[in-house]
């Protein structure tokens, strides 16, 4: 009988269900916000303050969550990061290069969504009319320059987190994002063991930072 | 190309009205252009350690 390959948990189920309904949002607002320039029509405007709206509840949920319930500190970066990923050492719960993803992706979907929300403005839906002079029209083109410019950042910033939780040797991170676990094997890869093991309950030395 | 998008109102004042749309290839050919670069970064690296 094979014996039980050791697993560790990475992602709890609430922040999988958070990331899976960002990508969703993401998605649809990079559909509904791009694809109509490029000449296919359909009525894209519910389709995106809806979405628009369901990320901004998303954002404000994580960010609560892991300011106030998790480790922010894991997902800081520190000079020390940069010299341990320059020597090669093995990183703690999230390698620089993650960590690098989701503070420019972060910062993306920040402005995107704190922009988007003043936005929300200029639209009639069942639950508010549109005032379209909250704003002088200045103004409103500057919310505008980085609401754009905030969403083909986040075209790019997509496209290059899609390829990379594709690449093969990238994989236990996908599975970990769906499934919650990865075996301790492929964790011990990129993470050491003394920093981050995935028994972060009961252990006060492992921080995960 | 154009960065921004500026339309003039009735009285011939200009505004702004957001990015460029111009744009929009650029960031597309950027993603493109990671994607690229790392998998020939990956490639050479693979080719590296294969000689080792």
């Amino acid at each position: 009988m094979n014996t039980p390959v050791p697993l560790i948990t990475r992602h709890a189920p609430v922040d999988r269900v958070f990331h899976w309904i960002t990508a969703l949002a993401v998605l649809l607002l990079l559909a509904s916000a791009f694809l109509p320039i490029l000449g296919v029509k359909f009525s894209w405007v519910p389709l995106h303050w809806i979405s628009g709206v369901v990320l901004t509840v998303a954002v404000i949920f994580h960010t609560i969550r892991s300011t106030f319930f998790r480790r922010l500190k894991c997902m800081l970066i520190w000079p020390r990061h940069l010299r341990e990923f320059a020597a090669g050492k093995r990183a703690a719960k999230y390698t620089l290069p993650q960590k690098l993803m989701h503070a420019v992706l972060g910062f993306a979907v920040l402005l995107a969504t704190a922009t988007g929300v003043v936005m929300l403005a200029k639209v009639d839906t069942p639950f508010w009319q549109r005032n379209p002079y909250l704003l002088e029209a200045s103004t409103w083109g500057i919310v505008y320059v980085l609401h754009g410019a905030a969403a083909l950042a986040i075209l790019t910033l997509t496209m290059a987190h899609l390829y990379f939780s594709l690449l093969p040797e990238k994989r236990a991170y996908l599975r970990a994002m769906i499934g919650g676990q990865m075996t301790r094997e492929e964790a011990a890869v990129h993470h050491d063991p003394a920093r981050w093991s995935g028994e972060r309950k009961h252990d006060p030395r492992e921080n995960g930072t | 190309m154009e960065l921004f998008r500026i339309t003039r109102n009735a009285w011939g004042q200009e505004t702004l009205e957001g990015i460029s749309w111009d744009l929009l290839p650029v960031a597309f050919g950027l993603g493109i252009a990671i994607i690229a670069g790392h998998l020939v970064w990956r490639a050479l690296r693979k080719r590296s350690m294969g000689k080792r």
